[in-house]
């Protein structure tokens, strides 16, 4: 179980290490911020039906509620710029993650599902906020899109420590 | 001509003399912002009859709700806004229902700033 965890996390930090040495277009940023939002209500789906804790239930809600609003107004805008999301590595690998931890889930249950769940949550949204800061933000060119990434970190911060406090209470 | 402009000058004496007096017995509006994941101001002290509005700012949905001033906005989807009259006195911390460790307070005193 140790081992499995670790060799999921470590395939998680692929990404960001992969794509920090290279420059991304808008339209790969506009795809990477898509598909973080998407693979994270996916998950959030499945807690807020699967997960034992109310708690946990209704984090998984929030995630859902969320990430629905954030990717609405990525898609607004890209829509409005013109900017067709582009599929690229980051974006791919994301996706390929966020199907493995749904699969892991899915034979998971009761505190166990729970604690996997939240445990994710957390390298998930420092993973990402990781990415905001050292890849999205840095090379969004377009004015307007790189607003809407500063912007929206605040929230990634909440959850992430949402999620934590979640995972601490849970030690207890 | 003479007696025009004495008119006017005199209507705009009455009006911007008079006008403050009656600003001051009218209820005002308010805003509060939620962005960051916060409320501004996060202490705001309005008089009975003012109205409050709450704008997100934020991409995300929030509420502004305080269970001892009676009023709960539901979700405030991002960029939509809603508003609250205040009637009774007192002091009332609210929340964001969604992200609990955003609480403000709102203030309903009569000598409201």
């Amino acid at each position: 179980m140790k081992i499995s965890t670790m060799a999921v996390a470590s395939l998680f930090l692929l990404p960001a290490a992969s794509v920090s040495a290279q420059s991304v277009s808008d339209a790969q940023i506009a795809s990477i911020v898509v598909t973080a939002n998407q693979v994270d209500i996916d998950a959030g789906k499945l807690a807020s039906t699967k997960a034992t804790s109310p708690e946990v239930k209704s984090f998984g809600q929030l995630m859902v509620t969320d990430h629905t609003s954030v990717n609405k107004s990525a898609v607004d805008l890209a829509t409005r710029l013109h900017v067709t999301p582009e599929d690229n590595p980051t974006s791919q690998s994301l996706k390929a993650d966020g199907a493995k931890n749904i699969a892991n889930l899915k034979t998971l249950k009761g505190a166990a599902f729970d604690k996997a769940y939240v445990d994710r949550e957390v390298t998930y949204h420092q993973q990402v906020l990781d990415a905001v800061d050292t890849v999205l933000i840095p090379n969004a060119k377009n004015e307007e899109l790189k607003a809407l990434i500063v912007k929206v970190r605040p929230a990634f911060v909440s959850h992430l420590e949402h999620a934590k406090q979640l995972q601490s209470a849970m030690a207890r | 001509m003479r007696f025009a402009l004495l008119v006017a000058v005199v209507s705009l004496i009455f009006a911007t003399g008079i006008g403050p007096a009656v600003d001051q017995a009218k209820p005002k509006t308010h805003t509060v912002t939620m962005e960051g994941m916060r409320f501004h101001p996060d202490e705001l002290t309005v008089a009975p009859g003012d109205t409050i509005v709450w704008v997100n700012e934020d991409l995300v949905p929030h509420t502004a709700t305080s269970q001892a001033a009676g009023f709960d906005s539901r979700q405030i989807e991002a960029g939509k806004s809603w508003s609250f009259k205040a009637s009774k006195k007192g002091d009332f911390p609210y929340v964001c229902t969604l992200h609990r460790k955003m609480k403000a307070t709102l203030h309903v005193a009569s000598a409201a700033p």
